[in-house]
This record gives structure tokens, sequence and C-alpha cells, in this order.
């Protein structure tokens, strides 16, 4: 009787999701111009409200249900009237980077690690935080793939984010904390400030830390850039300033840009007044660039009971992978 | 004096508003912006936890307290692209603690005793509710003073009312707030003393969340924010807070409600100090930077 149920092993538990029900391989398996998916489920390098690292899981949960309700193969796009791609042709989700709690190198190495991996062969590292120190080691691998891959290539970089993040350090938590991503990243060979764009930033800021990236030829674009330029404009503007002179982009996306009456569940709400369509409008205006590396960051379940943030976070990424998941129409659809 | 003078934790230690000094009443100067927490909620409420709000809103408000910490430079205004000058912070704001619990009588007796003395030592008060009915006990305090209410419902139709809570009585808000800003600048009597009712359902309820009066057609933060500044520029006895709940049943992580009066309620404090736009000791940013 015994034996009878050691040997039965009932399903007890979901399976782990994976973004968009895509496959789960190694990074070694991801092929040249698909999405390869690193979850950092790491909240320690925030210095106050955490529940990040359940976002990866929330965010392949999310996108997995969004999914659902868009079949693949079947269903259009409903602002391109392109199809959806099945996930398996353009994305592989690689699992998580091993996270060692208060070990900041040993955790930054580990995710470079996977993103180093993906960007050598070509592929296109897309990371899931996490709190957005996470963001730092995702382009740090992305960097290192990227000299390998092409030795004098630059890229880009674009932040949508309520906060500046270029701290040189924050207090207790020293030079790598979610305040001092942006500057780390900076620090980088292969990316200059020139070329680095903050996007939805709201409320005050440091002096010093604007003044910084001003000075060195960086551009910020305030929430109320935003609403006055207008969602497309300033995108626009923002691409095209730190794709001068580069070869690729990096996008960091951190959703606390969105106003908390929305968006509650992140760590450092702010209200910049930035909705949720206009958050859309800003990705929609990147869906075409020629993206080396992403991230999405911020994501915290546990403080949104209602579970609206990691929908709205997840909706993000459908909108910023539309070139990737979506195909256009050559034959019948037929509606399920 | 430093508001504080510790960068972090910023979570730890006694918790006053926007970690400024704490102070007896007899010691609060003329010029003063006096916190003082009415930690109490009525018992018909819908819900229970009005009461944990003053603290909530401390809470939420030391968050804010970063521009004092002397890791960074000079807090710049992103939108305005100007640098804000904090001193008047560090010298003028104060926090009294709290109401001390007691029968109702006491606590409507310490309320009317202590607004009386705030003001008659030249200082506003900042109360952190709590129940809107303690609104009327420190009105009472302040003989013939005029009344700005944001959101809640309307008592008193001699009051200035944005955005009230529809009671059946009242005309339709007029949403044209250059209008309103007028009509406001015509109903306003200088020689009387100005008392303000914040209450958070001013704000439209799908950005607050945290109402126990949900209401539809309430204001933007930016909005709020536009009146509260131009309130600030009067010299105003009073503004007590009201509405939040930060305790209603599954919200109690978003804290969505007191970030919005905090951020609201800063707009009002420092234009009662003197910040923004037109502050005339203003700096650029470039005269700050890290090294």
């Amino acid at each position: 009787m015994t034996a009878a149920i050691t040997t039965f092993l009932p399903p007890l538990a979901q399976p782990g999701y994976r973004l968009f029900d895509g496959p789960l391989l190694d990074a070694a398996d991801v092929r040249p111009g698909q999405i390869g998916v690193v979850g950092m489920p790491s909240d320690w390098t925030h210095s106050s409200r955490l529940g990040t690292r359940f976002g990866p899981e929330a965010l392949r949960k999310a996108t997995t249900v969004l999914q659902s309700m868009r079949p693949q193969g079947v269903s259009f796009d409903p602002d391109t009237g392109q199809r959806s791609a099945t996930a398996s042709d353009w994305l592989v989700d690689c699992g998580d980077a091993v996270i060692t709690p208060e070990d900041v190198d040993a955790t930054t190495e580990a995710i470079a690690a996977m993103t180093e991996a993906l960007s050598v062969g070509g592929a296109i590292p897309l990371a899931l935080g996490g709190d957005h120190y996470n963001s730092f080691p995702a382009c740090l691998g992305y960097s290192r793939g990227l000299a390998k891959r092409a030795p004098n290539a630059r890229f880009g970089y674009i932040q949508i984010d309520g906060h500046l993040d270029f701290s040189d350090r924050l207090g207790a938590w020293g030079s790598h904390n979610h305040a001092t991503n942006a500057r780390r990243i900076s620090e980088l060979p292969n990316v200059d400030v020139s070329n680095m764009v903050w996007v939805g930033i709201t409320g005050w800021v440091d002096s010093g830390e604007l003044a910084l990236i001003e000075e060195q030829g960086g551009r910020v674009f305030s929430a109320g850039d935003v609403h006055k330029l207008g969602t497309a404009e300033a995108i626009r503007q923002a691409l095209e300033h730190a794709m001068k002179g580069c070869d690729e982009l990096y996008l960091s996306i951190d959703i606390d840009a969105m106003d908390a009456g929305y968006l509650p569940g992140t760590g450092s709400i702010v209200h910049s007044g930035i909705t949720p369509r206009q958050y859309y409008d800003l990705l929609d205006g990147l869906a075409e660039a020629p993206l080396g590396g992403l991230d999405i960051v911020e994501v915290s379940p546990p403080l949104d009971p209602s579970e609206r943030t990691e929908f709205l976070a997840a909706e993000m990424l459908f909108r910023i992978l539309r070139r990737f998941r979506t195909q256009p129409v050559t034959g019948a659809v037929t509606e399920q | 004096m430093p508001l504080r003078s510790a960068p972090l934790p910023r979570m730890a230690g006694h918790l006053s508003f926007m970690r400024s000094q704490t102070k007896a009443i007899g010691d609060v100067r003329s010029g003063d912006l006096a916190v003082l927490g009415i930690p109490f909620e009525d018992t018909n409420a819908p819900h229970a936890g009005q009461s944990l709000a003053p603290r909530a809103l401390r809470e939420t408000s030391v968050y804010f307290g970063w521009h004092a910490n002397p890791q960074f430079s000079h807090p710049v205004d992103i939108d305005a692209r100007q640098d804000i000058s904090t001193d008047g912070l560090h010298e003028r704001l104060c926090d009294l603690g709290d109401i001390a619990p007691g029968s109702e009588d006491a606590i409507h007796a310490a309320l009317k005793a202590a607004m009386r003395q705030i003001s008659d030592n030249g200082a506003c008060a900042i109360f952190l509710g709590g129940s809107d009915r303690m609104s009327e006990t420190a009105r009472s305090a302040l003989p013939h003073c005029q009344t700005v209410q944001l959101g809640g419902t309307p008592a008193d139709a001699r009051d200035f009312h944005i955005a009230p809570l529809p009671n059946g009585t009242t005309t339709p808000v007029n949403r044209d707030t250059a209008a309103q800003r007028a009509a406001f600048s015509e109903w306003r009597d200088p020689s009387k003393p100005l008392f303000v009712r914040f209450d958070l359902s001013v704000f439209e309820t799908s950005l607050s969340a945290l109402c126990d009066r949900p209401r539809l057609g309430g204001c933007d933060l930016a909005t709020v924010v536009q009146w509260l500044e131009l309130l600030g520029r009067h010299e105003v006895s009073a503004i007590m807070l009201t509405g939040l709940n930060p305790n209603r049943p599954g919200m109690g992580v978003v804290k969505v409600g007191q970030r919005l009066m905090v951020t609201a309620l800063l707009a009002f404090i420092y234009a009662r100090l003197g910040f923004g736009i037109d502050f005339p000791r203003r700096q650029t940013s470039k005269e700050k930077v890290l090294t």
C-alpha cells in the first residue's frame, strides 16, 4: 500500500510558468535573433518596500494568461492587424539566474553570465526583475556579449523610469543597489552617457545627478515633458538621441514610471500622471528599435493584492515585443 | 539643524512628519508649521482604520525626507528644472505628536485648545486626521474663519468647495479651474482666518483606492496640487487632512492614498515656506555637482 502511494506522483503542483508560455531551455539553445528570458528574483538590493523577488514568476504567469487569450497563430494583434506567432518561434525562457542573498558580486556575475551567453550568440536577452539594481548585471552581461560579438559596436540606452537611479552610492547600501544601476551602466566600456536617455522622471531629483547626466550629453525627459510633447514625439526624440552613432539599443523598463494610482505594486511608487495608455504608447514607439537587450523590473506582487500591476507590466512586454510575437498574415485565419 | 543627520535607514527611529524636529506646543513660534495628529475615527464609519491615518501619513512623509539626506546635493524639480531650497523645512516645520486619547469631550477640548494656542502663536496647524467630525472642533476654535473644503460632503454653503462629494443640495462642480480660482479670489476675505479641509475624497477614486467615501469625477493629483499651492500662498491658520483609511480591507499594503495626500500636502507646505518656482534664492543645478 505504501509502495503504491510512493510510486504514484499525481501533478499536485502547477508546473512553473514560462514567459509567454514559451519553451524552457538552456541559454545555449537560444537561436540568434530570438528573445532569451532570464529571471532575476532578487530584491535585497532595494532600500524600502520589498517583494520584487516574486516579479519574474508573476510576469511569467501574467504573460501566459494574456497569451492564452490571444491564441497563437489565429489571433490578430488589434493595433497592427498582424497575427500572433507561436512563442517557441521567437522566445526561450532560460529560467532564473542563481541569486545569492547578501553577495552582490556572486549575484551580479550569475545574472551577467546568462545575459552574456545569450548576447554572444546573437540572441536578445530579456531580464525579468527583481529590483532595479538587477538591471545592471543584466546590462553588464549584454555589454560583455556585445563586445565579443562585435568588438567595435556601441549601444544606446533608454531607461523608462520614475527615477534617475544615477547615484554613485546610497547610504548603507553602498554602490550597488536600486538607486545606482544607471550610474554603473554608464561606466561600461561600450556605452557613453551622451547616448543615455531617461524618460518619465518625476518629482524631485538630485541636482548633482541631473547635472552630471546633462553635462555629459545625456537627456532626461520628465513625466511633464511626456505630457507636453506627447508620447510619440517624446519617445521619437529619446530614441534618436540614444542611437546617435550606436548599433544597438538596451532598454530598461522600470514599471514605476506609471502613476501609482494605476500601478501600486512596486517598491518606489510615484505620482507621475503617466497613464497605462501613455506607457504603452512609449513602448510602441520602441517596438521597431534595434533592441540588443532589455529588462523589466520592479514588479512587486505582494504590494498589490489586486494583481493588476503584474498584468499592466505583462502588457508592457506584449507592446515592446510586438515585432517578435506577431507575423504578417499570409493565409486564411480561423477564429477560435 | 538638519531634519536628520544620518542618511539611512530611514524607517528606523522616532517617527515625526518628514523627520522634522519635535516640539512642545508652548514652543511653537510665529511662522512655524506645526503638525498635530488626531488619531480618532467614527464608530459608524463603513470600515475601521481611519485612526491609523496619522501614523500612515507620517510614515509616508519620511519617503519625502530624502532631500535632507547629506549624501544628496540640492533637489531639483524635474519638470520645472528648478532647484529647491529646503532650509525653511529644517527651521520651521515641527511635529507636536498626537492628541492624547481620552473621553470624547476631553479629546474635543484638547483639540480646540491646541488650535487656539497654535493660532495665537502665529503658526499654521497641520492636522493629520482621523475622523472628519474633528474638523468642526478645530474650526470652532477660529472665530469668523472662512473654510475651503477639498472633497468631503458640503456642510455650509458659505464655505468654498472644491470637488465636493455630491449630496443632492449642491450645485454641480465647476470644472473650469481658472474660473474657480477667480471665484476663490473674490470669495476670500483676508481679514478672516482661513481653515482648509483636505479630504481624500477630493481625488478620483480610481487613483486613491483607500477612501471610505469613493466617488467618480474627483480631481487628479495635478489639480489638487495646484489648489494647495494656491492656498499655501495665503495666511492659512490650519489645514486638516481627513478621509484616509490606510487599513481598508485588503488594501493595507497599497499606500496610494497616503502618498497622494502627502504629495499634495507638500505643495501646500512648500508654498507656505516660500519655496517653488518663484523662490528668489534659487540655484542652478550645475552649482551642486557631486564630485
